[in-house]
């Protein structure tokens, strides 16, 4: 292994956090030692999908020896929320999921607290529950926010007061039913998915500190320190400055440990034991019965082609089950609708994204934030739109496919982005032009393609800052807001750092583990894949902000021109005059005069940010607007799959997968991505909640709710990376962390009608599904089937 | 957990005061693999807990000639100790050579960390009817060896060990001791599958095992299955059918015949219809996967 | 019910109370300070509190602390030797098969003791070995490679 790396980006050096990782030294909130003063919290949830809450009687809890206090609802008033503050701490005076908290206690032990948990009683009046969205959205439905209209919201979200949509995204560009007469064959169809969750390996989990003097210290995995320490701010009514927020290493987020779960939650309890550290983590089940999931979806295309197959018009109608609480979950119904089209250039459009408030768990960020579940229509339906008109599914793609400059649904143009490079990439690897044959004859074998795009979903200005400093040693930290949740964003932090200042990779410390509001330079959110892009500009700017300085300092040492002077592998050098000086110790101790007759320079500090400052609004009736979102980024996969004629059972045999990610920073970390998302993608295609008909969850635990083993990933994934640089993406880069799980589902998809000629509209799949379809008639035998339990003893 | 008290006695004596002590609630533990979540989530609320791990003879894997209770047939028995671990009889010679319907079994339960701990006694005495060990050993003809407080030792026949869902033959304060399983002649051919919503680390949906021994020119045949109905089933006028003849046709008689034994539901890890078709299509493969095996007529 | 237990971890003995109802998983964390196994489900699905006990690898949260006595435990934070990497742990970053790290320990507890005991195992091999470590964010292909890697090497 190399001990220095010059010009780092575009390699793939290794993970600046790998060690600490395989040591077992770092560090996550549940490893974090907080004293014997430490006290633990368990929420108390309900038991019921919908309800007024009459009474909670704590005394027999608070009366078990080892509690110090039991916090409800009535202890937070103030509601509070991402987008739209619907939500308060504490359930207030009405329940809205099975899971929803309605009190926490603290006391001495995790166990005491669990025991006293089970003796808070809290009486309801169970109200009907309302579960389908499409159903929760009809005049007459029971109303989940009665208070909807009070609720504070921002200007670019619109909910209906009165109803139980808490967002309504229109999209009307050009004009589709004219559109509809000029086609040559329209389609169209329904698609629906359930709710799913992220399941990370490490569940949620807060600890909080509110000391006497009013500061109040939260440590938390969190995707969000900065977010969360302005949502608790606000509705806790903390100055920001006394609201630190610490967030060490995240084990795995996918968007669940964004926004705010249970953070207020613990801060709340906190208050109630000034000064002591209070902790609560999530068991598993606690994490699925309670804690935020993926959105459901019903989802309605028309779709229509002219005689050549180009796509003339579309019509989306999206109905989200957001669940108890949409705090955010508006955020994802309007990321559909301002790219319902999916990756394609349509010109006239009409999209309707309804976010539908439902009595089930919350729905929020998770990893594609609204594509992964638009997509698993648009590409199913684009298929069939294909096959109507005789076309070849990738022809047809290629065709009608998004490209730079394109006017796009929202009136915006497209910015830099490669699709067709994509659909080539994966359509060579996984052999498209030629029918690969089943291993058996019980197997039926097919492959699909799907493409996607996304943007980051952001308010207009999320910012980004950095810090850079540097050692005696000519080391540096480099300070960062960004979390490190698995995806490594210290690592090309550091890279990016190194490149822009001229000095070796492993000369870079990243000083963000833990991330801590006290300290680290502010950014928004680790969320939308936006870290690379929106973070890596802020180093770019702090590192060329320090290089500026040093090279300042050096040019006015030797009387030459900064413009001559450069920073190369570590050392100022100067075109000009070939004279060279170290950075060791001059960045610190500044560069003496002759004869020590005085000094220049001094300690070196870099700062930068950067803030999107073009994205404008949109009109709230038709979508309309110059610049939607900052970029998208796009990608295709392809599926090679085979099906058991006997089981049902679906074996993925290959995914292969392109993503234009404008530049790789480091290109094994993309491929890294590419690997896990495939196999994130596939195994939501199996996944879903499950409820009975009262709300209650049945699946739970990972006994019933099973993500993909080692076992079930496919053996060969294939990653292809394209570079069309972004425009102003540091080095020309843009994220792909979501992007690479967005269409795996529909991609499976169209391999299965491929294979079978059954197209399957609802997820999740499974082997029972795929068999039940195949045989409708039951299984083939010689002979009659005697009645089960007829010969049994 | 909730809080309980933990002994581990070094004779059955001890074990059965402990597990018959009034006013208490007992349970035994091997390997803990079901006790511990049950006790975790309230299923089970033992304040008294029972490690067996350390009777005599508990963790014995041998070969043996005790045939007391073996009834009529081989005098050669497999001797597994109930605290035999799952992984401990995959990976043995003895079985994988003698017994390999039996090592397959025990390999197909959950991960390696469960198999580490689960054992063959806990995975009986839970009694699930998904038993993972259940379709083999019934197909072996297995024995349960039973000890109980008043000195006198039972020996049952595995079908008869497991009485409902989740439910055994055990009286209060009985341990079983092991398990004796007649070995198969030579010669004998078998398969084994556990059907389930992943490839591997789940319960199962349906099993099926199929066991096949030529003697004096005539196939004998044993299938069994699980996760069928109240309890693993064996399917004897399956049996009766292969006997006979196991072309295609009987092949398809004899599936629907076992499907006729089974008296499925629908629960969290598969519907009613298509469980009952597994039934149908893993016995079928089953018997297919044997008959391959035959010696041409 | 107070049990007094010796045990060995990572090469160092202890004695050391413990209660009947705690686990083996919460005496390593919360009694010695030894945090790589992690809490992911305490219900011996996800395999995040994978230890060795006895050379065979376990769900340390299934195993409750007085039946931890007298045994031998390994866990990530003693698999370097003398300040070196094990080969594994080497391999693992050599491979980008580390992202959030939370289900590592366990994924390298597993790894070892299958190469202890098949040194040279086949791909299915290691994925069948893996199954009860659940990972969410690799797609356990560089899991898989790295541990290929090793078994190739020696």
């Amino acid at each position: 292994m190399p001990t220095s790396t010059p010009n780092p980006v575009g390699k793939s050096v290794p993970r600046v956090d790998a060690f600490d990782k395989v040591t077992g030294s770092a560090k996550f909130v549940d490893d974090m030692a907080f004293g014997p003063g430490l006290l633990y919290g368990k929420l108390v949830y309900s038991p019921i999908a919908h309800g007024l809450i009459k009474k909670i009687d704590v005394t027999e809890a608070l009366a078990l020896p080892g509690v110090k206090a039991v916090v409800t609802g009535q202890d937070s008033p103030t509601p509070l929320g991402l987008y739209l503050k619907d939500r308060f701490v504490f359930a207030h005076d009405r329940v809205r999921y099975v899971g929803d908290s309605v009190a926490g206690v603290i006391a001495i032990s995790e166990e005491i607290a669990e025991r006293a948990a089970a003796l808070v009683h809290v009486e309801y009046k169970e109200l009907p529950p309302v579960f389908d969205p499409y159903e929760g959205a009809q005049p007459g439905a029971p109303l989940i926010h009665p208070d909807l209209g009070s609720y504070e919201v921002v200007n670019f979200i619109f909910p209906k007061p009165g109803t139980n949509i808490s967002e309504h995204f229109k999209l009307r560009k050009g004009d589709v039913e004219t559109a509809w007469a000029q086609c040559a064959d329209v389609v169209e169809d329904t698609y629906t998915l359930p709710q799913i969750q992220h399941a990370p390996i490490e569940t949620h989990i807060a600890v909080a500190r509110w000391d006497p003097s009013g500061e109040v210290t939260l440590w938390a995995a969190s995707q969000s320190p900065f977010a969360q320490r302005d949502i608790l701010a606000q509705s806790l009514g903390v100055p920001h400055g006394n609201m630190r927020v610490i967030s060490p290493y995240v084990g795995g987020g996918f968007g669940g440990k964004a926004g705010i779960s249970i953070e207020a939650n613990v801060v709340l309890m906190a208050k109630a034991v000034r000064g002591h550290p209070v902790k609560v983590r999530m068991t598993r089940e606690e994490e699925f019965l309670s804690t935020n999931v993926r959105q459901s979806l019903i989802a309605n295309y028309k779709i229509g082609c002219d005689a050549e197959g180009n796509l003339l018009a579309m019509e989306a109608t999206y109905y989200f089950g957001g669940g108890a609480y949409n705090d955010y979950g508006v955020n994802i119904a309007r990321a559909a609708g301002y790219s319902c089209t999916g990756p394609y250039d349509v010109p006239n459009v009409k999209g309707d994204s309804y976010c539908v408030y439902t009595n089930r768990p919350i729905g929020s960020a998770m990893r594609g934030f609204g594509m992964p579940e638009i997509h698993w229509g648009i590409e199913q339906i684009m298929d069939q739109l294909a096959a109507h008109i005789g076309m070849d599914p990738v022809e047809f793609r290629r065709r009608n496919c998004v490209r730079t400059g394109d006017t796009i649904l929202t009136g915006m143009t497209m910015p830099q982005v490669d699709l067709p490079t994509c659909i080539d990439k994966v359509t060579a690897a996984i052999g498209w032009d030629h029918e690969s044959k089943p291993s058996a004859p019980n197997k039926a074998r097919g492959k699909g393609i799907a493409i996607m795009w996304k943007a980051p979903a952001m308010p207009p200005n999320p910012g980004s800052s950095a810090i850079v400093r540097f050692n005696e040693d000519a080391t540096l930290n480099v300070y960062v807001g960004a979390q490190e949740i698995g995806q490594g964003a210290f690592t090309v932090a550091a890279q990016m750092a190194a490149e822009a200042l001229g000095v070796p990779y492993e000369w870079v410390r990243v000083s963000a583990n833990p991330v801590d509001t006290k300290y680290s330079p502010y950014e928004w959110q680790t969320v939308a894949s936006r870290i690379t892009w929106s973070m890596g500009n802020a180093v770019k700017a702090a590192a060329e902000d320090a290089k500026g300085k040093i090279l300042d300092t050096v040019a006015a040492y030797w009387n030459e021109d900064p413009e001559d002077l450069d920073i190369k592998n570590g050392v100022v050098v100067s075109y000009k005059s070939e004279r060279e000086q170290a950075l060791k110790n001059m960045v610190i101790y500044g560069l003496p005069n002759e004869n020590f007759e005085g000094w220049q320079g001094g300690p070196v500090v870099g700062s930068g940010k950067f803030m999107p400052t073009y994205v404008t609004g949109l009109d709230p009736e038709t979508g309309q607007g110059t610049r939607a979102v900052v970029h998208y980024t796009v990608g295709a996969q392809a599926v090679d799959l085979e099906v058991n004629n006997d089981t049902g059972a679906i074996e993925i045999l290959k995914i292969a997968s392109a993503y234009d990610v404008g530049k790789a920073i480091n290109p094994d970390l993309v491929m890294t991505q590419i690997e896990g998302g495939a196999v994130h993608g596939m195994s939501s295609a199996f996944e879903e909640l499950r409820f009975d008909d009262k709300g209650h969850p049945i699946n739970g635990s990972f006994v019933d709710y099973k993500i993909a083993t080692s076992m079930d990933a496919p053996r060969v994934i294939h990653g292809d990376i394209v570079e069309m640089p972004l425009e102003d993406g540091p080095w020309g880069a843009r994220g792909v962390g979501e992007h690479v799980m967005v269409q795996t589902a529909p991609a499976i998809a169209n391999a299965l009608y491929n294979a079978t000629g059954v197209r399957f509209k609802d997820l999740p799949l499974s082997a029972e599904k795929v068999f039940l379809a195949l045989h409708p008639e039951g299984v083939e035998l010689s002979c009659e089937l005697p009645e089960p339990g007829s010969s049994a003893d | 957990m909730q809080p309980f008290d933990y002994y581990r006695p070094k004779t059955f004596a001890e074990a059965f005061e402990l597990l018959t002590r009034p006013d208490r609630t007992a349970v035994a533990i091997a390997g803990g693999t079901d006790v511990i979540p049950q006790t975790r989530d309230g299923i089970r609320r033992p304040d008294l807990v029972v490690d067996i791990k350390g009777l005599p003879g508990i963790r014995d894997l041998v070969v043996t000639s005790m045939a007391p209770c073996c009834g009529t047939g081989p005098d050669e028995c497999l001797y597994v100790g109930a605290a035999v671990r799952m992984n401990e009889i995959a990976r043995s010679n003895i079985v994988q050579d003698h017994w390999p319907i039996l090592a397959d079994a025990a390999a197909s339960v959950g991960s390696e960390q469960i198999r580490n701990r689960a054992t063959i006694g806990g995975n009986i005495c839970t009694a699930s009817p998904a038993a993972d060990s259940a379709p083999a050993l019934y197909v072996l003809d297995a024995s349960v060896l039973i000890k109980g407080p008043r000195g006198e030792d039972r020996c049952l026949p595995i079908t008869q060990f497991f009485t409902g869902p989740k439910r055994n033959a055990l009286k209060r304060g009985e341990i079983v001791a092991g398990l004796l399983i007649p070995r198969p002649p030579a010669g004998t051919l078998s398969y084994h599958e556990k059907l389930s919503r992943r490839k591997a680390g789940d319960l199962s949906i349906v099993s099926v095992a199929v066991m096949a021994f030529v003697s004096a020119g005539n196939t004998a045949w044993r299938v069994a299955l699980g996760a069928v109905g109240p309890t693993p089933v064996r399917a004897p006028e399956s049996e009766a059918i292969l006997a006979k003849r196991h072309d295609a046709e009987a092949i398809d008689r004899a599936a629907a015949s076992a499907y006729g034994c089974c008296n499925p539901i629908g629960d969290i890890r598969s519907g009613l219809e298509y469980r009952q078709a597994m039934v149908v299509n893993l016995t079928r493969k089953a018997i297919r996967a044997v008959v391959a095996q035959l010696p041409q007529a | 019910m107070l049990h007094e237990i010796t045990l060995t971890v990572n090469g160092d003995q202890y004695a050391i109370a413990v209660r009947s109802h705690q686990t083996l998983l919460q005496v390593l964390r919360e009694e010695l300070g030894i945090t790589s196994p992690k809490r992911g489900c305490e219900n011996g699905e996800c395999g995040a509190c994978t230890v060795l006990m006895d050379g065979l690898p376990v769900n340390s949260c299934m195993v409750l602390a007085p039946e931890a006595d007298g045994t031998v435990i390994e866990t990530a934070e003693g698999l370097s030797v003398d300040g070196n990497l094990h080969p594994l742990q080497q391999a693992f970053i050599d491979h980008n098969a580390v992202q959030c790290g939370f289900c590592t320990p366990g994924m390298l507890m597993s790894s070892k003791a299958l190469l202890d005991r098949s040194p040279h195992p086949s791909e299915d091999e290691i994925r069948y070995a893996l199954v009860g470590n659940l990972c969410r964010c690799t797609g356990y292909v560089r899991i898989v490679a790295a541990v290929a890697a090793v078994a190739e090497r020696e």
